[in-house]
């Protein structure tokens, strides 16, 4: 990347309240794309060698880790107790909470494990809001065409509409639940939930609760799921394996307890991945704006079954994650500041893309703006303005009032947002592919479902924002009653890890290194290894119970 | 390496149900040798030393013999095609590739003893396999090798295709017979033996589906021929079910008196992820555990018989290093205790206590006291069944607590 212009000189040609036209541009969407965008370009993607997405294109980092050896052995788990369950739920984020909530809901009986805490997740970290079309100059028509456009109509359209038709159902159940939403001004008798035009959308569709809407919607989850008698959560269990009977059927997981160190089988008559994306495996080297915990474990543990992905050379860059300072490069500034009013400015002064154009497109139109020397360098680290101090001139109160979460960030930066812009750079944010599932959220591997970000299909190749809480709510809620269902059928067979051998012997067949271990359950660097843990343990096997809980 | 694949397994005559590309490869010389010289038959057989693949080794004139020695009536001569035990898939593989092949040698074997009822007994678990056998069945009801086999016979000649229960107790071969009468699969007392009082009381002849399918061509090559493709004194070939850890697994057909070792290393492509070899499963599996000292073993009925274990159906369920001992054998006695028929008291009661026993240690909930009941029972229970499953089941947990007790004993909390 060349060198851009130096952040004194940048800062002397900002002008605060001067709101600059966008600076014309004949490029086409496209060309932006092909040319900037980290999906696209030479080393951007290879063919898978294994599995049953063989010789699909997949992002070269994550090849690494879907086409990797299992953690444990078939030797690792002797001697484990077997705990069995109705529905397994993995993941404790919105996705999972939801799932949880209606499959206890239905009857059945719920353990949910997850490798931080209930909660601890990328929904909490969702600001901007969550779409529904339920104005009234909006519709789930509008909603359908606009996500299926964003997506480079890649989505499944089914899914989609399913997606958008379950949308006011999915607010009024969160209403319900306790969840708070911003109101109109001006209806002192109570009344319309406020509306927010999202990037790349037609209509006002965006409800929020300030600028930490997943916040407020997982307080109300946990709590929901903390106080269901038939949910049993299980914090800091992580999922290391699926189980598998001998047709082939996911017939529950390997859960190893950080805090006990022993691992539980857990056997169930449907399993529900709720794990999240792949943004701490950081990959194409980009910073993340997502959790500790999104390390695609459930993708990765979902492909070494047999279940079928897709789209997995595409992933979301936000437009702007923090650039500056260093130890919070990637952290999110949510698009409730673009759709707010808030611009991007360049190390010249000028505009040079509409702000609230689909995230693919400013993202690209950034990366063109650093690429070409236009950006600002601060202390080695690159970007553009946003600038936050026209918005609050031209909206008076805006930054104490609706973007709460982006006024705290900015003091955590050094600086107060209605006086400085921040330096912002594209942060790896959503993988848009993931496990192929149905309008149930079944996979294609019998007792298997998916929720959430580990999921393809609705989001295409790009995601509108507000579009991925939609998606949890509305796919866990799904999932969470077919699940049930399945709990009348009766438990499989013998559950164990042979699906695990006939990996390993295709992994040996293609010449693929045996030692690169997944899934990898923390980022790199936080030098985690399941067996070096697993060995600390002192003595005999924890004994009967274990403290799972 | 080993010649792979010579004879059951060759690449021209699996044909599928159609005979007439079975009989263009070759097929059919063996019957219409076999009904040129009827009487010659028994000796060929002898002479191949043929035995009995599904797991005893028996000679199989020896159980022939008898049979033809009766006076004329029903006799009925019995393909076994049940097969259920883990680890086993030969004998599904050879009725859905070459059913023809079974076919005929049952054919020959009814040639033999002039039995007049053939029955293809086989598993409906494995529908494609049933549906082949039907179809081939119904192409050799028309057909004048056939015909001929009634004119010898001296009567009509039924050829009969009838589904097993899918239950693994059902392969037992006094089952079988209560299984064709028509009742549930209860093993039968023994004697007498099925030569004698089998099928409704007629003489009967219950082989297994792989022995039946060498039959053929020995008498189309000559026993000469069939002993050579043995290694040392074992005779023919030998389908071997390789699975577990090993890279390759999969059906192998290898002169009979193979090497484990070369098994397991030259045809299986090694321990899966290069691991270090612990132990084979062997047969139902329900036989004393090989292990690494046993690498050098022929695998043939008699030199693994010299090493206390039994070279059953052929299955080689190998493990690894990295694979745990006691869940395989928990699991392979819970596979006995639902497969028990539930009519001798002890199998019942003994397999469901050894797979509860076995479950609280490989769950993590064992103590002390249940590794000594196993240990208990494994000295009352042998022979207390009418059929072997008992005494299998027993063998394998005897076998490994011998072997890998120190397994046993690190997953004991007290």
């Amino acid at each position: 990347m060349p060198a851009g212009i130096p952040f004194e000189d940048a800062r002397k040609r900002y002008r605060p309240g001067a709101v600059p036209t966008v600076r014309s541009d004949d490029t086409s969407v496209d060309e932006l794309l092909k040319g900037y965008h980290p999906d696209h370009g030479l080393n951007a993607r290879v063919a898978l060698s294994i599995g049953v997405n063989q010789g699909d294109p997949c992002q070269p980092d994550l090849a690494r880790y879907l086409q990797a050896n299992a953690l444990i052995d078939d030797i690792d788990i002797a001697g484990a107790q077997v705990i069995s369950t109705d529905v397994l739920i993995i993941g404790g984020g919105g996705g999972g909470c939801a799932a949880a909530l209606i499959a206890a809901k239905q009857g059945a009986q719920v353990i949910l494990a997850t490798k931080l805490r209930l909660g601890d997740s990328n929904t909490v970290m969702a600001e901007g809001g969550i779409q529904a079309a339920v104005g009234e100059d909006d519709s789930p028509q509008l909603h359908f065409e606009d996500t299926l456009r964003a997506g480079h109509f890649c989505g499944e359209p089914e899914l989609v509409a399913q997606m958008v038709m379950d949308g006011p159902d999915v607010i009024r159940w969160l209403i319900q639940l306790g969840v708070m939403f911003d109101l109109e001004e001006g209806r002192p008798m109570g009344g319309n939930l406020l509306r927010k035009k999202p990037g790349g959308a037609s209509a006002a569709r965006i409800l929020s609760y300030r600028d930490y809407t997943g916040l407020e919607m997982m307080r109300v989850l946990r709590e929901a799921v903390d106080l269901d008698p038939a949910v049993e959560v299980w914090n800091r269990c992580p999922a290391v394996e699926l189980l598998s009977d001998e047709r082939g059927r996911c017939a529950g997981a390997v859960i190893y307890n950080l805090e006990s160190r022993t691992y539980v089988l857990v056997r169930a008559r449907a399993v529900i991945l709720a794990t999240g994306g792949a943004g701490r495996l950081h990959l194409n080297a980009f910073p993340t704006s997502n959790h500790y915990g999104a390390t695609a474990d459930g993708l990765v543990l979902a492909y070494r079954i047999g279940a079928h992905l897709r789209e997995l050379d595409s992933f979301q860059y936000h437009p702007t994650g923090i650039a500056y300072p260093a130890h919070l490069a990637g952290g999110l500034i949510s698009e409730a500041a673009r759709s707010a009013g808030a611009k991007l400015i360049n190390g010249e002064g000028e505009r040079f893309v509409d702000e609230l154009k689909p995230r693919d497109v400013v993202a690209s139109a950034i990366l063109r703006e650093c690429a070409q020397g236009r950006g600002i360098d601060r202390d080695g680290q690159t970007g553009v303005f946003l600038d936050t101090p026209t918005l609050e001139m031209e909206n008076p109160g805006i930054l104490a009032k609706r973007l709460v979460t982006l006024r705290h960030l900015a003091r955590k930066c050094g600086h107060d947002a209605a006086l400085e812009p921040f330096l912002v750079y594209p942060t790896l944010h959503y993988q848009n592919g993931g496990v192929a599932i149905d309008k149930d959220g079944a996979t294609s591997v019998p007792g298997l479902f998916c929720v959430g970000e580990v999921t393809g299909g609705i989001h295409g190749r790009n995601r509108l924002m507000g579009n991925a809480l939609l998606d949890i709510l509305s796919m866990g809620r799904r999932a969470g009653a077919k699940a049930a269902e399945s709990g009348a059928g009766a438990m499989a067979g013998r559950a164990g890890i042979g699906h695990v051998h006939a990996w390993q012997r295709q992994l040996t067949l293609a010449g693929l290194p045996l030692h690169v271990k997944a899934p990898q359950l923390f980022p790199g660097y936080a030098h985690f290894d399941l067996r070096v843990d697993a060995a600390l343990r002192r003595g005999k096997w924890g004994g009967a119970g274990g403290g799972v809980r | 390496m080993h010649k792979l694949n010579q004879v059951l397994l060759r690449d021209d005559i699996r044909v599928g149900a159609d005979l007439d590309a079975w009989l263009a490869c070759g097929g059919g010389e063996g019957l219409a040798k076999a009904l040129r010289d009827p009487l010659a038959i028994l000796a060929e057989i002898e002479q191949a030393d043929l035995r009995g693949m599904g797991g005893a080794g028996f000679a199989t004139h020896r159980k022939w013999a008898p049979v033809a020695a009766t006076a004329a009536g029903d006799k009925y001569i019995i393909c076994n095609g049940n097969e259920d035990e883990p680890g086993t898939f030969k004998d599904r593989y050879l009725l859905e590739h070459t059913p023809h092949q079974v076919i005929e040698g049952a054919l020959i074997a009814a040639a033999a003893t002039r039995a007049n009822h053939v029955v293809l007994y086989v598993n409906p678990h494995q529908p494609l396999a049933l549906n082949m056998v039907r179809q081939a069945v119904e192409q050799w009801r028309g057909h004048s090798l056939f015909s001929e086999l009634g004119r010898l016979i001296g009567g009509p000649l039924s050829l009969d295709v009838i589904p097993s229960s899918g239950l693994y107790i059902g392969g037992e071969e006094t089952a079988v017979i209560a299984s064709v009468e028509g009742g549930f699969p209860f093993p039968r007392r023994k004697p007498p033996f099925p030569a004698e009082h089998g099928v409704h009381g007629s003489p009967t002849i219950v082989n297994n589906t792989e022995t039946l399918a060498h039959v053929p061509g020995i008498l189309r090559n000559g026993a000469q021929w069939y002993r050579g493709l043995g290694i040392g004194n074992a005779a023919g070939t030998k389908l071997y079910s390789l699975s577990g850890d090993v890279l390759r697994p999969g059906l192998y057909e290898l002169p009979m008196g193979t090497r484990l070792e070369a098994l397991v290393f030259e045809h299986g492509g090694g321990m899966l992820q290069g691991k270090e070899f612990k132990a084979v499963f062997t047969g139902g599996p329900s036989n004393t555990l090989l292990t690494k000292r046993d690498l050098d073993v022929a695998l043939d009925f008699d030199s693994v018989r010299q090493r206390r274990s039994r070279l059953g159906t052929g299955a080689m369920i190998v493990v690894s290093e990295g694979t745990s001992i006691v869940r395989k054998v928990s699991e392979y006695v819970s596979f006995f205790a639902q497969g028990s028929c539930g009519q001798c008291p002890p199998c019942k009661g003994g397999t469901f206590q050894m797979m509860r026993l076995l479950g609280r240690i490989d769950t993590g909930h064992g103590v002390r006291a249940d590794l000594e009941a196993l240990e208990n029972l494994c000295r009352i229970l042998p022979g207390s069944g009418r059929c072997g499953l008992i005494d299998g089941a027993v063998t394998v947990v005897e076998s490994s607590l011998q072997q890998f007790r120190a397994e046993y004993e690190a997953l004991l909390i007290a």
